[in-house]
């Protein structure tokens, strides 16, 4: 059971009221039909699966339903930064 | 407290009880353990109350059938596994060190079929050595199909305790808890550290497993401060009551450590009260979410393996000195100590002061010479230096100890074998922190060779462990770290100033030399030739049986492990695994740290289903969601059926009709007149805002920029991957206005679905989402005299088909009340959806009701709904399609937006090849050869019933009923490349060797042309 | 047919009917002392509000129509005389007018708000319960996982709210200056929720009401 702090609702709440949206900072491709089958399917099935730092969406789908981002190690479940929607982290795998 | 004879509960003459002190008077307890009436007095456990009435064996172990008695005081033992109670609210595999006596328990031993004084096992135990370990992979797996045979005597001869066959008449719950400093155990550190917390202001909660506070303490004769330990304790527990910060919860249990500081703790209510009743709480589970934790569980005395040391007498020796000082009862006569260490001499001053004899203390240090060994001597008692136990011997009870000199390293007899005749040897080789719940954090157990045991690892939560739990074993360091560490957990939660220079708690207490760390003591013959030394009581694992482990391959603890089963009972390796390990490591010739140990998980302890399912029983399992018209139903007599946590009619049965009467009955009122059915439940979103039309145009297949006010589409969404996930009807409520129906299951996911590309994707699109599911009561009125009964309670919209067309909705008002009506059809027929504010929906319902009563109208049910869709082809997410189904599958391509300007979702993937693959799996109707035959959904289909098995598979039914309108079964199915296959015969071979031939045809069995609903 | 409306709230059946709970003595039973009451708030007017609340004119508008500043702080309220404001999400907020007309209301929010708005009448999906009594913390902790005690107390005119999981639904709960709680709960969910608080309140001795 994680400790979440949604960054809209600005404190700490039960991962019993989010919903785990997949890895973050995702980008669909603007103009999906230039895109080869292989192409397509890196965007569509291909995803990091980070041992250790790890970006990832969650939605506050029992709270105020607004998705927003954390960085989590996938190794301690430490989250070590929540952030929102269309920011940057502050932290990434290159600076540990 | 002294017995009172008035008392009905008299206390009968005390020879039927030898080893109760008279000193210790009480209130008499009368119990029955394996059907003997037997009595203790208040304050006993079930354990010690089996002591003091002189019950030797408790229960048979599980391999070999040895006769066992009570070994340890607390959650370590693992001979006294007990089944508490009978019939429904029985319990299996309780500790007797555990259970407090109550009047009236009943206890019997869970090991030991048919007795524990006779039994079958027992003869397998006289083939013990036949029995190594991996015995019963090795033997009993092979024929495979015996084995089952085998698992049954096995377990039934064994024992592992019963569940009760019927329901529980007990009430469990949980509650959720938050607190700053959580502190588990209630010894004199874990005391200590509430008490500084609680003077921070801090919210705080102290745990701890045992009836009262005090831990080690209750058991002590030491002083602190100048109080007796038990009333040190008692003022301590006093001051914390006081606080209103504070929550003391005695009888409860920390069980497991999880993420982020999350914390169970299983609290025992009323089991010690012995009462069933539906109005208490007889268990707790408290979920703590905990700021800072201190861990201040304590320690495990080690036991020493030697020679048939399971025979009933052979005890720890702080257990033994906790039965003479907490509950007045000598578990014996003649005492021999063993230990190698200072510590346990305590057991030899405790038991002298009963008056029994001290036979002798053998020590395997070549020279004891601390405080207390002299105090030991000074009362003239025997110390025996530089020996070892080697063998206990006796059968049900101890008889004799066999001694010997051993060399300094503790690895071989150096001497002649003398015998020393006693009934009872108190046991120690040094104490183990009790480290499991650091280790559930993830923390790895640290070897430290100066106090012989694993200390907790590193912290990876927010906890510190403090007092014998990290290896800390005398009083005044115990208080001293206690008291530290719940400042430090106080002021990180924000409370306090940390640490700082606590007062010195005066102490009492003996210095200690050195102990001698000594795993295995050595027999005079080789330890595979040497009567069994027991490592894992509960599990009958023997140091022998470790060393073969390791010469028939084994290294990784964890493997050895789980072939021996050390550390596999339900006492979890408490008091065997350091043993274990360090056995392990001998063979392996390696060292301790490097062997390390096994990992903790939760739980520390059994736990019950009970409590695991709190109120989440019964009519609260799972939540069931009604619509404003369930009652109305529910006065109907419908059968119900439940649609995601929905409870939907599913169909009206009349006297004596069976399902298929009631649907059938149903159907045709639709086709032939008009039916109303309960269409709340599907998902409702409200769509606002100025890009709503552009955005719900990148979420469908099809496009919505150019649907007027007024109007309605159907179409389908799809996942990136180009497969169905929903569908459904939305409508354009006015200029940048939409409302989007979804499947009844789907709601939520859909509402999720669209927020996430809003929000993450596509944040400039200006566009906001509400769900109205639970605000509109939503009666679907349909069957050719739909309009005629619309039209007497609704008298300001124009019904004609030329003003209200099909796809078209209006507002207007219906029984008087605001309603918006849809002429959307999911029958065929004309069809009007009438939706008004859910507080009104039982009037409207039943004013709609009266309207029809002309035309016969008829409540139908889901069932009807699915045969009436059916009939007309049209599909079900999540019945027809499966996630792997894309519109072309279904035969949809015409709600495709090919010329869609914008790359919806999924629009890329229907072109990835495999969706253009000719032998997809395709939706078609199927038709029975025989026309009453109704073909099993799920039956899969197969072109050749001729051919060997296992045949190829061609696809499967998806949808099957039978239609009264048109008076033959009617099927949808997926088959590969199905739409090229209109006239072909299929076969459905079944499970009960019938084989059902079907012809494959269109999807629409009724009116093809759709001309029905729109009249 | 009758020309009498009738409107029927989602635990209209629950007063004086209904009796399976435990401990039926003890239910609605005016007369004897209960540790937990449950009380159902009279139908009100209640409309989902969405907008921007960097847009300083949306704000004033909102509190100019309705005479209640709109809470900006997350998990707050505001309220005055019969009128709530609960804040929602970040643009996303509760309108709660007692005895109010939700069309009355949204017509008048949309002739003063300009822009990117959405406001919605949720009035038929939802409704309100008191909980009150010296077991209401208890009650609470069973059914929820969110921390109340951490609450500062509220005032006449504002407070906290949170939206969390209760029991195996979900609700909208928020303090009261007379140390009750009120939760706002979704309609399909309140017979669930009503069956839920009876036994959590039953070793407490509980009752429902109707407003």
């Amino acid at each position: 059971m994680l400790l979440i702090h949604c960054p809209h609702c600005q404190e700490h709440r039960e991962e019993e009221e989010f919903s785990y949206g997949g890895e973050a900072h995702i980008v669909r491709p603007l103009e999906p039909e230039a895109l080869n089958d292989q192409e397509w399917g890196d965007y569509l099935f291909f995803r990091t699966n980070s041992r250790g730092i790890h970006h990832e969406m969650w939605y506050h789908s029992v709270g105020c339903r607004r998705y927003f981002n954390a960085t989590r190690n996938t190794v301690t479940y430490e989250i070590l930064e929540t952030y929102k929607t269309g920011t940057q982290p502050t932290i990434t795998g290159a600076k540990l | 407290m002294s017995s009172n004879r008035e008392s009905p509960n008299q206390v009968r003459p005390n020879q039927e009880r030898p080893n109760r002190l008279p000193t210790h008077t009480g209130t008499a307890i009368d119990f029955t353990f394996n059907g003997v009436a037997l009595q203790g007095i208040a304050g006993d456990t079930l354990a010690s109350a089996l002591l003091a009435n002189g019950v030797n064996v408790v229960g048979r172990s599980f391999k070999y059938g040895r006769p066992r008695g009570i070994f340890g005081h607390g959650a370590e033992e693992p001979n006294g596994i007990i089944q508490l109670g009978s019939g429904a609210g029985t319990v299996p595999n309780l500790k007797a060190t555990q259970v407090e006596l109550y009047q009236g328990l009943e206890a019997s031993s869970v090991n030991g079929w048919p007795s524990v004084n006779f039994d079958v096992m027992g003869l397998v135990g006289a083939f013990g050595r036949l029995m190594p370990p991996g015995f019963y992979y090795k033997t009993f797996m092979y024929p495979k199909k015996l084995w089952m045979t085998y698992e049954h005597f096995i377990r039934k001869a064994a024992g592992l305790g019963a569940t009760p066959v019927e329901a529980d008449p007990d009430s469990y719950d949980k509650l959720n808890q938050h607190c700053d400093v959580l502190v588990v155990g209630a010894g004199p550190a874990g005391l200590v550290a509430a008490r500084e917390a609680a003077r921070t202001g801090a919210r705080v909660i102290i745990a701890d497993e045992q009836s009262e506070f005090g831990g080690s303490l209750l058991a002590s004769k030491q002083s602190i401060d100048g109080l007796l330990a038990t009333d040190w304790v008692a003022s301590l527990a006093t001051e914390l009551k006081a606080y209103s910060n504070v929550q003391l919860l005695p009888r409860s249990t920390v069980f497991g450590y999880y993420d982020h500081n999350f914390l169970t703790i299983l609290e025992r209510r009323t089991d010690h009260l012995g009462l069933t009743s539906a109005h208490q709480v007889r268990q707790r589970i408290h979920r703590v979410r905990a700021a800072q934790v201190v861990l201040a569980t304590g320690a495990f005395e080690r036991p020493l393996v030697f020679a048939h040391n399971d025979i009933p007498g052979v005890m720890l020796a702080s257990s033994v000195s906790t039965y003479v000082n907490r509950y007045g009862v000598a578990p014996g006569n003649k005492l021999v100590l063993f230990t190698t260490n200072d510590n346990a001499y305590q057991t030899a001053l405790d038991w002298h002061q009963t008056g029994r004899e001290v036979v002798a203390v053998i020590d395997t240090r070549a020279d004891p010479s601390g405080d207390i060994v002299a105090a030991v001597k000074a009362l003239g008692i025997d110390v025996i230096a530089g020996h070892g136990l080697i063998e206990a011997q006796g059968r049900k009870r101890v008889k004799r100890a066999l001694i010997a000199p051993i060399n300094k390293a503790g690895t071989e007899v150096s001497g002649a074998v003398r015998a020393l005749d006693c009934d009872l040897i108190a046991c120690s080789g040094g104490w183990s922190p009790a480290v499991h719940l650091s280790s559930h954090t993830g923390a790895k157990p640290i070897w430290d060779e100066s106090i012989v045991g694993f200390r907790p690892g590193k912290s990876i939560q927010q906890e510190r462990s403090a007092g014998a739990c990290r290896g800390t074993f005398d009083l005044a360091g115990c208080l001293a770290e206690g008291a530290s560490a719940g400042a430090v957990a106080a002021s990180l939660s924000g409370y306090g100033e940390g640490n700082r220079q606590f007062p010195v708690c005066a102490v009492e207490e003996f210095a200690e030399q050195p102990q001698q760390a000594l795993f295995l003591v050595p027999h005079t013959k080789s330890t595979s030739r040497a009567p069994s030394q027991f490592v894992d009581f509960q599990l009958d694992v023997s140091a022998s049986a470790i060393e073969l482990a390791v010469r028939e391959g084994f290294e990784s603890v964890e493997h050895v492990k789980r072939y021996t089963a050390l550390g596999f009972g339900t006492d979890q390796g408490k008091l065997g695994n350091i043993n274990g390990m360090a056995i392990l490591a001998n063979a392996l010739e390696q060292s301790i740290a490097e062997t390390g140990t096994t990992i903790f998980r939760p739980s520390y302890t059994p736990t019950t289903f009970g409590a695991i399912a709190g109120r989440d029983v019964n009519n609260l399992f799972d939540p069931e969601r009604y619509t404003a018209m369930h009652r109305w139903h529910q006065e109907r007599g419908a059968e119900f059926e439940n649609v995601g946590q929905w409870k939907r009619p599913w169909f009206f049965p009349q006297q004596g009709e069976t399902m298929q009467d009631a649907v059938n009955r149903e159907g045709l009122a639709v086709r032939n007149s008009v039916g109303i059915l309960d269409a709340t439940t599907l998902g409702k979103i409200d769509i606002q805002g100025p890009d709503a039309a552009e955005f719900i145009t990148r979420m469908y297949s099809n496009s919505y920029l150019k649907l007027a006010p007024g109007k309605c589409r159907y179409g389908v969404m799809l996942k990136e991957d180009g497969m169905i996930f929903d569908d459904g009807v939305c409508a354009c409520l006015g200029e940048n206005h939409y409302l989007m129906f979804t499947t009844t299951g789907g709601a939520a996911g859909v509402l999720a679905w669209l927020e996430l590309w809003q929000q993450t994707e596509w944040p400039d699109l200006q566009v906001y989402f509400t769900s109205v599911t639970d605000h509109w009561t939503t009666a679907t009125v349909t069957g050719p005299n739909a309009r005629k009964v619309i039209a007497k309670v609704c008298s300001d919209i124009e019904l004609s088909n030329e003003n209200f067309a099909f796809m078209d909705w209006r507002d207007g008002t219906v029984a008087g009340v605001k309603a918006r009506i849809f002429r959307i059809s999911f029958t065929g027929e004309l069809s009007y959806e009438v939706n008004v504010p859910a507080h009104y929906g039982r009037h409207v319902w039943e004013a709609l009701m009266a309207a029809g009563e002309e035309f016969n109208i008829t409540p139908y049910g889901t069932e009807t709904m699915h045969v009436l869709r059916a009939e007309k082809g049209f599909i079900i997410v999540g019945q027809d399609t499966d996630g792997s189904m894309t519109p072309a599958d279904m035969n949809m391509d015409w709600v495709v937006g090919k010329n869609k300007t914008f790359s919806f979702i999924g629009k890329r993937s229907l072109q990835r090849s495999d969706m253009l693959r000719q032998n997809r799996k395709q939706l078609v109707g199927l038709k029975t050869l025989q026309a009453e035959t109704v073909l099993p959904e799920g039956a899969q289909i197969v072109f050749d019933d001729k051919q060997a098995i296992p045949m190829s598979m061609q696809g499967h039914v998806t949808s099957s009923y039978y239609s009264a309108s048109l008076g033959h079964s009617i099927a949808l199915a997926v088959v590969k490349g199905g739409h090229s296959r209109l006239g072909q015969i299929v076969h459905c071979p079944l499970a009960d060797g019938r084989s059902i031939a079907a012809e494959i045809v269109s999807s629409v069995f009724y009116d093809p042309q759709g001309e029905r609903h729109h009249v | 047919m009758s020309n009498v409306i009738k409107l029927e709230s989602p635990l209209n059946y629950f007063h004086g009917s209904f009796n399976k709970s435990s401990a039926p003595e003890r239910l609605f039973n005016d007369q004897i002392d209960c540790d937990l009451v449950i009380k159902e708030a009279p139908l009100s007017a209640h409309l989902n509000l969405r907008g921007n609340a960097d847009d300083s004119h949306f704000c004033s508008a909102v509190a100019k129509v309705l005479a209640v500043a709109l809470p900006l702080q997350p998990g707050t309220y505001q309220r005055n005389a019969n009128t709530s404001i609960y804040w929602l999400g970040p643009s996303e907020w509760l309108i709660v007018q007692e005895g109010g007309d939700a069309a009355a209301i949204e017509a008048r929010l949309r002739e003063s708000l300009e822009g990117h708005i959405s406001i919605v009448d949720v009035s038929g999906g939802q409704t309100c319960i008191n909980l009150r009594g010296v077991a209401v913390a208890t009650v609470l902790k069973k059914s929820s996982i969110y921390d109340f005690e951490g609450w500062a107390a509220a005032t006449p005119n504002s407070g906290r709210v949170a939206q969390t999981p209760f029991a195996k639904a979900s609700a909208a709960v928020s303090n009261r200056s007379d140390g009750s709680y009120d939760l706002v709960i979704r309609r399909s969910f309140a017979d669930y929720l009503a069956q839920w608080l009876l036994d959590a309140g039953a070793e407490f001795g509980v009752r429902i009401e109707q407003g």
